[in-house]
C-alpha cells in the first residue's frame, strides 16, 4: 500500500522506461503468439498425428546435447587458460572466442562442403585409407556439432572472466586441502560457476531455438522450421500459433532453469581487491595435451572452416566482389554499431531498474526480452511488420513518410531480437558490481539517476562494451530479419551470402563470408582485450 | 528525541518470517549508540531501515523531528541526510581517495569543497593519500576514508555497519579511539552495529541488544 | 564524461543519416496521383542469381529510365510480407522461382490480372495463368540424374519406375520441405489422383538410400560418391556444377548423366520461375513494361546463358549445355495445379514419412 501512495519518484521513472522498452520488444511476438487463437483445425490434427513428436524430440535432443557439450567445452577451456600456463596460452585466450565470428549457417555450408563427396576432408580420408569414407554432417549429430563448436564461446567468455577474477582463493585453498586440478575442476569450479554457465548456455539454447539456417539446410525438423512451414507454407496462422505456444514453453523452461540454477541468492563479490591467479605452469605431456585440446577446438570451430573459405574465395573472388560489397559492408557495420549502442543503453535502463526496484514484476520483466531472442526470425519479422503497418496508418494522416519501407522498421526489429543479449550481459555486470556502491552513493545524497551516471555507469562500462561487442557480432551475422524487413535495395553482408548460398553456390559466397568473419573477429578481439584490463 | 523508531515491522522479500517485529529505538543528539546482537538478529537491517535502503512493512521512523518513513511517506536515502559506513566500506574503485570523500559534496563550490575534503583528510591523518586509489590502501586506511566520506556532507546521523570487522586487533583499538575523536569533533550522532563487546566499551555512550525474533 | 556523450550522440546522428541515406531507394510518398507514375518499379523477388538479375534490371533502367527497386527473400516470406502489408504494400511485382507460390499469391488475393500484346507474343499460353494473374519467365525440369558407371539410361524410364524394388536403397532426393518436391507431387496428384500419388511417394520413400538432407547439389554429389544411383533433382543445379571453378566438382558432375523421365507417358515434370503484379501496385504500367522486357529475347537469352534455365520465349534457344542434354516432352498440365494441390502434397509427404 505504501508503495502506491509514494507516488511518482525517480525509481518509478526508471521502472516506467524499462517497462516501455520491454513492452516494445515483447509486443510484436506476443501479438502473434497470443493474438491468434490456436486452432484445432485439420492442419493441427495433421501436425499432431505425423509431425509433433519429431519436432519435440529433435528440439530436445538439439537443446540437450548442444547445451551440454558447449558448456563443457566452454568451461573446461576457460579453466585451462586461466589456471594453467602452457604453450600458446596467450593466443588461445582470445582466439577461442573467434568461433563466434562464424555464422552458424556459414559453418554448416562450409562443413558440408568439406565433408561432401568433392570435399577436401573426404578426399583426404579416401587418399589415406584407399576407399571412400564419408562423414554425414547433415544430420542431428552434425547440427549438434555445428552448434557446439560455434556457440561454445558464449560460455567460455563469461566463465573465463569469472574464473580469472573470483576464484583464485578457492583454487588455492582447494590445493592446500590436497585436491588435484582435475578434482578441483569437478568439485569446485563446476559447482561454483554454475551461475555463469547457466547464463551462457541460456544464450546458446536461445540461438539454437531461433536457428533456421542450419536446421533447414540439414533437413532437421525443429520448432523453428515447423512454425515457418505451417505458417508460410500452409498459410495456417492458427496452427502456427499453436506450435509457437509449444516453442514458448521451451523458452520459459530455459529461463526458469537458468533462474533455478543461479539460485535464489544473488552472489555479489564486492571486494575492492581483485586478486588474479598466478597460472600453474604445465610441462611435458600435460602441456602438450592442454595445447592440443585448445588447438583442436580452435581448429574445428574456426581455423579449418576459415581455411576452406579462403580456398574457395581464391576460386571465386574475381567473379563476386564488386562495388556493391563496399556499400553492403558500410550498411552492415553502421546498422550493427547503431543498434548495438541503442540496445546497450536500453538494456542498461532495464537491468538497472530491475536491480533497484522492489517490485518483483519489474525485476523479472527483463527476462521477457528472451522471447524476442528465441523466437524464429520470420515470426518476429511479421510481428514487427504488423506493428509498423499499424503505426504507419496512424502517422500517414499527418506525415507522408512511409514507415514500412524505411530502415527504421528493420532497426526496430533488431532491437526486439537482441535486447536479451544486452540484458543478459549487463545483468551479469551488475551482479559483479553488487549493490553496496549504489547504496553508498544513495546515502551520500545522490538519487537513482545521478548514482547511475556517477557510479554504476563507470563500473558497468566494461560490461557495456562487452555487451556491445557481442550484440555487434550477432547483428553482423543476422539474416532472417534483414531478409524480410529490409527496405528496397538495402543489402548487408549476410544477405549477400544468402543470395549465393541459397542458390547452392557455396563457393561464391565464401569471399563475403570472409568479410563477415573479419569484421566480427575485430569485435571479438576487442572483447578479449577488454577482459584483460 | 533525535532519532526515533516506533513499532517497526520488517521482513525480506519472499521470506515469511519477520526479521523485526514491533521494534523500538531512540537516540539523543550527539549520542553514540551501539547495537549488539547475534548474527541474523536483524541488527544490520535496523541500520538499513534508518538509511532508507529498506522499506519498513509497518511503523514510523523519525530523524531530527522529520518523519522519513511512515504509513504514507517515504523519504529516499539521498534526501535523509544520513551518512553510512558499509561493512566492506564500498569505496568507489574508480575514484581516488580525494574524489571519494568529495563525492557527496557536489553542492559546494570548488574552494569550499577542497577546504572540506582537506580538513577531513587531515582529521583522518591521511593528507598525503588524496591521490591514491582504494586498492592501494590498507584495511584501516580504507575504513578511515569510508568514515571521512560518510561525514563529509555533515550528515545529521552517521550509521556504521560492523566498521571494525575487517581490521586486526591492535589497529582496532587505535581506530576506535580515532573514530570517537572524529565523531565528537564533528559532534555527530552515531549508530553502529557490532558483535564485539570491546567496541561498545571503547566507543559508545550506550548500547542496545537485539534479541532474535 | 561530457566528451563521451558528445561522441556517442554524434555517432548516433551520423549513423542515422548514413542509414537513411543507404535505404534511399524508398519510393516516393503515396501522395502522388494514380495517373502519374513515378519512374520506378518495386520488385519483391525470391530469385537469387546475383549478378545476372541485377545486370538485366540495370539494362532495363538504361533503356527505359525506370528505376528498379529490389527486395530479395524467400518466396514464402515475401508473400507473407505482401499479405501482411495489404493495401499499404509498396510492392509492384512479386517474382518467385516456383509456380506453387504464384498460385498461393493468387489464392491470397494479392495479385491483379494483367496482359499486353508483347507478353502474349513472348510467352506461350501454357506459361500464363488462366486468370492472367501471373506469367512464367523461366522453366526448369526435375530430372533423373544417374551415375554413368552403374546405371544405363535404358534402365531408366519413369518416375513411377523408381518405386520398383530393384531401386531399393538407390534413390536420393531432398527434403519434402522443399517446394520443388512439393510441386512435383502436386503435379502427380493432379494427373494421377491422390491414391496413386501417395503410393508413389510411399514407394520412393521406401527406396531412399538415406534420409533426405541438403540441397539439390548435395543429391548429385551423393550419386557421384556412390551413395546412391539415381537422384531426383533440377537439371539446373547439375549445370551449375559443370561450370564450377572447383575441378573436383566438375569431375563429379561429369560422371553423371541426365535422363528425362516419362517421355512415353506423362512427360517430365517442369516448374517455372514467374511473376505477378501485386493488387495494390502503384506502378502498374512500369511493372508490365519490366515483365515485357524480362520475357523479351534479350533478357531471355541472358537468363538462358547465365543460369542454365530454359527460356520460356520460344524464339530463344536454350544454352549449349541444355541442348546437349537434348529436348524433352514436358508434363502437359496447367501449372496452377501445382499450387492447388500443394497442401495435400505436403500432407502426403508427412503421412508416408518423407522427411
Amino acid at each position: 500500500m505504501t508503495k502506491l501512495i509514494r507516488g511518482f519518484n525517480e525509481t518509478n521513472i526508471w521502472n516506467l522506461l524499462a517497462f516501455l522498452i520491454v513492452a516494445a520488444t515483447v509486443i510484436p511476438v506476443a501479438n502473434l503468439a497470443l493474438g491468434v487463437l490456436p486452432g484445432e483445425n485439420e492442419n493441427w490434427r495433421h501436425i499432431r498425428e505425423y509431425l509433433l513428436k519429431d519436432y519435440v524430440v529433435n528440439t530436445l535432443i538439439l537443446f540437450g546435447f548442444s547445451g551440454l557439450f558447449a558448456s563443457l567445452i566452454g568451461v573446461s577451456l576457460a579453466y585451462l587458460v586461466t589456471v594453467f600456463d602452457f604453450p600458446g596460452r596467450r593466443f588461445f585466450q582470445w582466439a577461442l572466442i573467434l568461433p563466434l565470428s562464424v555464422p552458424a549457417y556459414i559453418a554448416a555450408y562450409t562443413y558440408s562442403g568439406m565433408l561432401g563427396y568433392t570435399g577436401i576432408i573426404t578426399r583426404a580420408l579416401s587418399g589415406l585409407f584407399g576407399r571412400d569414407i564419408s562423414i554425414d554432417i547433415m544430420s542431428v549429430p552434425g547440427a549438434i556439432f555445428i552448434f557446439t563448436f560455434f556457440l561454445f564461446p558464449y560460455v567460455y567468455i563469461i566463465s573465463r572472466a569469472f574464473l580469472a577474477k573470483y576464484t583464485a582463493s578457492l583454487i588455492e585453498s582447494a590445493i592446500m586441502l590436497g585436491k588435484n586440478y582435475t578434482q578441483i575442476f569437478f568439485q569446485v569450479i563446476l559447482p561454483v560457476s554454475r551461475g555463469v554457465i547457466a547464463s551462457g548456455s541460456a544464450l546458446i539454447l536461445m540461438e539454437v531455438a531461433n536457428d533456421y539456417g542450419v536446421a533447414s539446410y540439414f533437413g532437421i525438423d525443429t520448432f523453428s522450421i515447423a512454425i515457418f512451414k505451417v505458417w508460410f507454407g500452409m498459410g495456417d496462422v492458427g496452427a502456427a500459433a499453436h506450435l509457437s505456444l509449444y516453442a514458448l514453453a521451451f523458452i520459459v523452461f530455459i529461463i526458469l532453469a537458468e533462474k533455478a540454477i543461479r539460485g535464489q541468492k544473488r552472489f555479489a563479490i564486492a571486494t575492492t581487491k581483485v586478486r588474479l591467479l598466478t597460472p600453474h605452469r604445465l610441462r611435458g605431456a600435460k602441456a602438450a595435451i592442454a595445447a592440443g585440446y585448445s588447438m583442436l577446438v580452435w581448429s574445428l570451430g574456426f581455423f579449418i572452416p576459415f581455411l576452406q573459405l579462403v580456398a574457395w574465395s581464391a576460386l571465386t573472388y574475381e567473379e563476386v566482389l564488386d562495388q556493391s560489397f563496399l556499400q553492403a559492408t558500410v550498411n552492415t557495420v553502421f546498422a550493427a554499431a547503431f543498434c548495438a549502442s541503442l540496445i546497450v543503453c536500453c538494456a542498461a535502463i532495464i537491468t538497472n531498474s530491475a536491480r533497484i526496484s522492489r517490485s518483483r514484476l519489474v525485476r523479472t520483466a527483463g527476462k521477457l526480452t528472451a522471447v524476442g531472442y528465441s523466437a524464429p526470425g520470420a515470426v518476429i519479422a511479421i510481428g514487427v511488420l504488423i506493428l509498423f503497418i499499424w503505426l504507419n496508418a496512424m502517422t500517414e494522416l499527418f506525415w507522408s513518410y512511409s514507415l514500412i519501407t524505411s530502415i527504421y522498421m528493420l532497426l526496430f526489429a533488431y532491437l526486439v531480437r537482441f535486447m536479451a543479449v544486452g540484458c543478459n550481459s549487463l545483468e551479469n555486470g551488475f551482479e559483479k558490481i553488487g549493490k553496496t556502491y549504489f547504496e553508498a552513493s544513495r546515502t551520500l545524497g545522490f538519487g537513482v539517476t545521478r548514482t547511475f551516471f556517477k557510479v554504476d555507469f563507470k563500473m558497468l562500462l566494461p560490461s557495456m562494451i562487452g555487451a556491445f561487442s557481442l550484440i555487434f557480432v550477432d547483428m553482423v551475422k543476422e539474416l532472417p530479419l534483414t531478409l524480410i524487413l529490409r527496405p528496397f535495395n538495402f543489402n548487408t553482408l549476410a544477405t549477400k551470402v544468402y543470395e549465393y548460398a541459397h542458390d547452392e553456390r557455396v563457393h561464391h559466397s565464401a569471399p563475403v563470408a570472409l568479410i563477415i568473419i573479419a569484421i566480427c573477429s575485430i569485435s571479438v578481439y576487442s572483447l578479449s582485450k577488454l577482459d584483460k584490463e | 528525541m533525535f532519532l526515533q523508531l516506533k513499532n517497526i515491522n520488517f521482513k525480506y522479500d519472499g521470506n515469511h518470517q519477520y526479521v523485526l517485529k514491533d521494534f523500538h529505538l531512540q537516540a539523543a543528539k550527539g549520542e553514540i549508540v551501539s547495537i549488539l546482537g547475534l548474527s541474523g538478529s536483524g541488527k544490520s537491517t535496523v541500520i538499513r531501515l534508518i538509511a532508507g535502503l529498506e522499506v519498513p512493512a509497518g511503523g514510523t521512523i523519525e530523524i531530527n523531528g522529520r518523519l522519513v518513513a511512515g504509513p504514507d511517506s517515504f523519504v529516499p536515502p539521498e534526501k535523509r541526510k544520513v551518512g553510512m559506513v558499509f561493512q566492506d566500506y564500498a569505496l568507489f574503485p574508480h575514484l581516488s581517495v580525494y574524489e571519494n570523500i568529495a563525492f557527496g559534496l557536489s553542492h559546494l563550490s570548488k574552494a569550499e569543497l577542497s577546504a572540506r575534503v582537506n580538513s577531513l583528510l587531515e582529521l583522518i591523518n591521511m593528507s598525503e593519500y588524496g591521490s591514491r586509489y582504494p586498492y592501494q590502501l590498507s584495511g584501516g586506511q580504507q575504513q578511515r576514508v569510508a568514515v571521512a566520506r560518510a561525514l563529509a556532507p555533515k550528515p545529521d546521523l552517521l550509521l556504521m555497519d560492523e566498521p571494525f570487522s575487517n581490521i586486526d586487533c591492535e589497529l582496532k583499538q587505535k581506530m576506535r579511539g580515532e573514530i570517537r575523536e572524529i565523531l565528537k569533533s564533528e559532534s555527530a550522532t552515531c549508530l553502529f552495529v557490532t558483535h564485539d563487546k570491546a567496541d561498545l566499551e571503547d566507543l559508545s555512550d550506550r548500547s542496545i541488544t537485539i534479541e532474535p525474533n | 564524461m561530457k566528451k563521451f556523450w558528445l561522441l556517442t550522440l554524434s555517432l548516433f546522428l551520423l549513423s542515422t543519416v548514413l542509414l537513411t541515406g543507404c535505404g534511399g531507394g524508398t519510393p516516393a510518398p503515396a501522395a502522388t496521383k494514380p495517373s502519374v507514375e513515378a519512374k520506378e518499379v518495386n520488385i519483391y523477388t525470391s530469385r537469387h542469381y546475383p549478378g545476372i538479375d541485377d545486370a538485366i534490371y540495370k539494362s532495363f533502367t538504361d533503356k527505359t529510365g525506370i528505376k528498379v527497386n529490389v527486395i530479395k527473400a524467400s518466396g514464402e516470406e515475401l508473400l507473407q510480407r505482401i499479405k501482411t502489408e495489404g493495401a499499404s504494400s509498396k510492392a509492384d511485382i512479386y517474382l518467385t522461382a516456383d509456380a506453387g507460390n504464384l498460385y498461393l499469391a493468387k489464392q491470397a488475393g494479392v495479385l491483379q490480372p494483367f496482359t499486353s500484346p508483347a507478353l502474349t507474343k513472348n510467352i506461350p499460353a501454357d506459361f500464363i495463368d488462366t486468370d492472367k494473374m501471373w506469367v512464367g519467365l523461366t522453366m526448369r525440369a526435375r530430372v533423373l540424374v544417374y551415375a554413368k558407371d552403374r546405371v544405363k539410361p535404358d534402365d531408366l524410364s519413369t518416375y513411377e519406375d523408381l518405386t520398383q524394388p530393384k531401386w531399393k536403397g538407390k534413390i536420393v532426393t531432398r527434403s519434402s520441405n522443399n517446394i520443388y518436391n512439393q510441386s512435383m507431387l502436386a503435379a502427380f496428384i493432379a494427373m494421377n489422383g491422390e491414391t496413386q500419388a501417395k503410393e508413389w511417394a510411399k514407394g520412393i520413400t521406401a527406396n531412399f538410400a538415406r534420409q533426405p538432407e541438403g540441397g539439390d547439389r548435395d543429391q548429385a554429389k551423393a550419386v557421384a560418391a556412390g551413395k546412391a544411383d539415381v537422384a531426383i533433382m533440377n537439371s539446373y543445379y547439375l549445370g551449375q556444377m559443370l561450370s564450377s571453378k572447383d575441378p573436383l566438382e566438375v569431375k563429379a558432375a561429369e560422371s553423371l548423366g541426365v535422363f528425362f523421365p516419362n517421355q512415353n507417358t506423362t512427360g517430365t515434370h517442369v516448374n517455372i520461375g514467374g511473376a505477378g503484379i501485386v493488387k495494390s501496385a502503384k506502378n502498374v504500367d512500369n511493372a508490365v513494361k519490366l515483365l515485357e522486357y524480362l520475357s523479351d529475347i534479350e533478357a531471355q537469352q541472358k537468363f538462358a546463358e547465365a543460369s542454365t534455365e530454359y527460356p520460356v520465349n520460344p524464339a530463344v534457344e536454350p544454352s549449349a549445355l541444355l541442348k546437349k542434354w537434348g529436348t524433352f516432352r514436358k508434363q502437359n498440365i496447367n501449372l496452377s495445379k501445382l499450387g492447388e494441390h500443394n497442401r495435400r502434397a505436403v500432407q502426403i509427404f508427412n503421412e508416408v514419412g518423407w522427411k
